[in-house]
């Protein structure tokens, strides 16, 4: 019933979102080397075996021969060769004798030796700039970043903190990614957003970025030339200023964006140089796929301890944090810099009912977790994981799908028949052969039904 | 002949069925739910009985469970 269920926010990684782009922008976005150097990195192990032999090969290589630099199983040979095809890296050409060859893409070649090797011309507005009289350091960035970011959460979560600071772009991609939608003229929290609060800052990031990403072309905007100074960004160096002299209207107004979600910092809208802060940096790495991934959160310490009797104290002056963790917990009180919860069955239902999963809750606790929790192995109490992921098994004791019955066969051959009919048209959702039972999705049930008429018929 | 029936299939454990098929056999809701006993785990019952039904054994999930929590 998809009424019922909630769909879980799917936040692509680098290689799922290239996927989805047409040929063509990915031919073109291979035109510089930061976009080489980002997907490179991204490649599986194999895949980057592979492209480092071939990189000075300026001919098509021969599959038989690829397959022989490496005696990983064959799966993963295949998967390796087929992450390079998806994005456009090689692609399959013959060789004169009529055997099956890679050829790299051309303009990947070049710009991804231009990036390794060097030379080509500089990336980002290297232009001198003299000594800015109001330099920021490492520290200030990293603190106004966050500020902008939390302002986007605060309006989010609906409290009042510092949401002037939330134009009417950022309200737009909210509601354009159902983090929100419009209830009663007044922009409001969705399922999918309440996923999204309690994801680790990069993938946040990340997954909003995506979401604009989306919209852009409807700005009038170029995606290739945004991605392109985005990929450029996120190899730029955080502390150090660059020009914004030679920038394109396009791409200007691009950096204004940027500058709105925190991911650079601009003293002012006209001033001519800005420094990208550490949203922005490693950005590409995006959602990343290992563990590592939620360091970036960690120049901002742990904060909550979970006890074994259900106990959730937080450590924090942070109304967002509060607010976070009211998600999923029922708040008791509350002193100038430290909040106490408990998290109850009800609270915890509430949140699933919401589209939260276990998974999501248990995450936040842990990567947020105060360092003297850090010195426990495992870091929160195993009653807890436990009982947070029982609750969650307990809303799923029984699963509906709406369908269409078929039964009362006269021949199993007739039962058969129609069962291949939907397993092979994808709409079976269940069969019993010893009752002569099958279950067909809702949607299914007209082709199925006419398929029946014409073989009745015949 | 074949027998065609819209409706829902519940996939569920033994106990949950069990639980069902005692509210069909009390007429809890007033009418007969249940159109199919599938197997030891699914049910094909009406649609528009979901949503009672499930607020019914949210109902039964709570009785099961006590507060641990102490304020």
């Amino acid at each position: 019933m998809a009424g019922l269920t909630y769909k879980k926010l799917v936040c692509k990684d680098l290689h799922t979102y290239l996927r989805s782009l047409t040929p063509s922008v990915l031919d073109k976005l291979y035109c510089h080397p930061a976009t080489c150097l980002a997907v490179y990195r991204d490649l599986p192990e194999l895949a980057r075996h592979y492209v480092m032999r071939i990189l000075f090969v300026e001919q098509a290589v021969a599959q038989a021969v690829v397959k022989q630099w490496s005696n990983t199983s064959p799966e993963e040979q295949v998967e390796a060769a087929a992450a390079l095809m998806e994005l456009r890296v090689w692609y399959e050409q013959p060789l004169p004798g009529g055997m099956p060859g890679w050829l790299l893409n051309p303009t990947f070649r070049k710009n991804l030796s231009t990036a390794l090797l060097g030379g080509g011309t500089p990336w980002l507005g290297t232009k001198d700039l003299t000594p800015d009289k109001y330099a920021k350091d490492i520290p200030f960035l990293d603190k106004y970043a966050l500020e902008r970011w939390e302002c986007v959460l605060h309006f989010m979560v609906g409290s009042n903190e510092g949401s002037d600071g939330v134009n009417k772009d950022i309200t737009d991609i909210l509601l354009h990614s159902h983090l929100m939608r419009v209830d009663d003229g007044e922009p409001s929290i969705t399922a999918e957003g309440f996923q999204f609060l309690l994801m680790d800052t990069s993938s946040q990031v990340w997954f909003f970025l995506l979401q604009y990403l989306d919209t852009v072309q409807t700005r009038g905007m170029d995606l290739v030339e945004c991605l392109t100074f985005l990929f450029q960004l996120s190899f730029s160096s955080l502390g150090k200023d660059y020009s914004a002299e030679e920038m394109n209207e396009n791409q200007l107004r691009f950096l204004q964006h940027l500058r709105e979600f925190g991911l650079v910092y601009q003293r002012k809208r006209k001033s001519h140089r800005y420094y990208p802060t550490r949203l922005a940096i490693n950005i590409v790495s995006g959602v990343s796929k290992d563990a590592t991934g939620a360091k970036l959160d960690t120049h901002r310490p742990g904060f909550i301890v979970v006890e074994t009797n259900y106990r959730v104290y937080s450590y924090t002056d942070s109304p967002l944090q509060v607010a976070l963790l009211g998600l999923f917990c029922e708040m008791l009180y509350r002193f100038p810099n430290l909040a106490v919860a408990n998290l109850t069955r009800a609270s915890v239902r509430a949140a699933m009912s919401r589209g939260i999963t276990a998974e999501q809750i248990l995450h936040f606790l842990v990567s947020h977790a105060h360092p003297e929790m850090l010195k426990n192995n495992p870091v929160l109490p195993a009653s807890i994981t436990d009982q947070i992921k029982l609750w969650e098994m307990e809303r799923d004791r029984i699963r509906f799908t709406d369908g269409v019955m078929y039964n009362q066969f006269l021949s199993q051959a007739d039962f058969e028949l129609l069962r291949n009919y939907a397993k092979d048209t994808d709409v079976l959702v269940w069969e019993m052969p010893e009752k002569r039972v099958i279950i067909v999705t809702k949607a299914g049930h007209d082709d199925v039904k006419k398929f029946w008429k014409r073989q009745r018929a015949s | 002949m074949v027998n065609v029936t819209k409706g829902v299939l519940v996939e569920c454990d033994p106990a949950m069925k069990q639980f069902l098929l005692y509210l069909d056999n009390k007429n809890e809701f007033g009418r007969k739910f249940v159109l199919q006993d599938l197997d030891d785990t699914h049910l094909f019952i009406t649609a528009d009985i979901v949503e009672i039904l499930q607020d019914r054994i949210d109902e039964l999930l709570d009785q099961m469970s006590f507060s641990i929590a102490e304020k």
